[in-house]
């Protein structure tokens, strides 16, 4: 073998991934060949400088905080009911399933109840009521109808017309 | 009450009939080697802690889907794997990632004592750290991964291909070029 077929070989020869023939001859021509050797130092070398960064400890309460996600996950008020359907379906599958259940549910309930004129708002209201409901709701306009500012408002736009 | 060496797949099986102290054990016996997995390729402590709770949320939500095909160890550690790749793709926190590992980061404040004694080493140490963990989190991804999962969890060349799903020689390959990018980053600190 070559240095440079060799060198490419040495990071599996470090790993120990190669087979016992071809690591002991990679081990024989790092005996003979300086170069070669240097090259495997410097990648022992950096191997060892990995080695100093350290392990980090889990914190204290790392199962608990964990215990706790887990139940607000698995909030019994949320998902009792219908926990076989994420038991049978993944649970992307059985949101959507809520979802549009809860759509078609909402969408049965809203015209049943406005057909059947349930609602305490809908029932007998005469044209003039609906009239006298609309007025009232321009007391929240910037200029109410009948105030001094309405009527100067009024007044001036004549004006403008008179102009013409 | 369930033995303490009991085997992982067992564990799981308990855990996915809802076994509190069954997933306490499984969590127990592999949070720090997934903590430490995520902390080296994340670089960030608080944000490597968090990831790794969230690991074990989704043992939990799998375990009754869990089959027992691989190692449960390879299994947890594609888990991991797969969180820190997507994590590193939410560019949003990119920013983060870069942010440092402390050359002190592993310390406890009982190995306080044992560090060198003379102040220069320690200058020194702590400065090799540092620059070995910035080149570490600069490079590329999957050189990364694939170098953290032979270095610090000394898993074999097939493990890592199941892991990060590619092959045997893909992973040779990222490997020989993560070693090649580190020796030369470092050669350039020393200079």
């Amino acid at each position: 073998m070559k240095c440079h077929q060799i060198q490419n070989r040495l990071s599996a020869f470090q790993d120990g991934e190669l087979k016992d023939r071809e690591q002991e001859k990679i081990s024989e021509h790092l005996e003979k060949c300086s170069a070669c050797r240097k090259r495997y130092e410097e990648m022992e070398k950096v191997w060892q400088d990995l080695g100093n960064l350290k392990e980090i400890s889990p914190q204290p309460g790392f199962y608990g905080q964990l215990s706790n996600k887990i139940k607000e996950i698995n909030d019994p008020r949320l998902l009792t009911r219908f926990r076989w359907l994420f038991q049978l379906f993944s649970p992307s599958w059985a949101t959507a399933a809520l979802l549009i259940g809860g759509v078609l549910m909402g969408t049965f309930l809203g015209n049943t109840l406005a057909k059947k004129e349930l609602l305490p708002f809908q029932q007998n209201r005469t044209y003039s009521q609906a009239a006298a409901e609309v007025f009232s709701l321009k007391a929240f306009d910037p200029v109410p109808p009948g105030t001094l500012g309405e009527r100067y408002l009024r007044m001036a736009s004549y004006g403008e017309g008179g102009h013409r | 009450m369930i033995d303490p060496l009991i085997e992982d797949e067992k564990l799981m099986e308990e855990t996915a009939q809802g076994d509190e102290y069954a997933f306490e054990l499984l969590v127990k016996r592999h949070q720090s080697r997934i903590l430490n997995l995520i902390f080296r390729f994340i670089g960030n402590r608080t944000q490597a802690g968090d990831l790794a709770q969230e690991v074990f949320i989704r043992v939990w939500q799998a375990a009754p889907r869990y089959k027992p095909q691989a190692k449960f160890t390879t299994w947890i550690y594609r888990v991991a794997t797969n969180l820190c790749l997507n994590e590193l793709k939410s560019s949003s926190r990119r920013k983060l990632l870069f942010s440092e590992i402390p050359a002190d980061a592993g310390r406890t404040p009982n190995e306080e004592g044992t560090v060198t004694p003379s102040a220069e080493d320690i200058l020194l140490a702590e400065e090799r750290s540092r620059q070995i963990s910035h080149t570490l989190q600069n490079l590329p991804e999957n050189q990364r991964m694939a170098l953290i999962l032979k270095r610090y969890d000394n898993l074999s060349y097939h493990e890592i291909a199941n892991i990060m799903d590619c092959s045997v020689s893909s992973v040779e390959s990222l490997l020989v070029r993560a070693k090649r990018n580190l020796q030369e980053k470092l050669i350039f600190f020393e200079k």
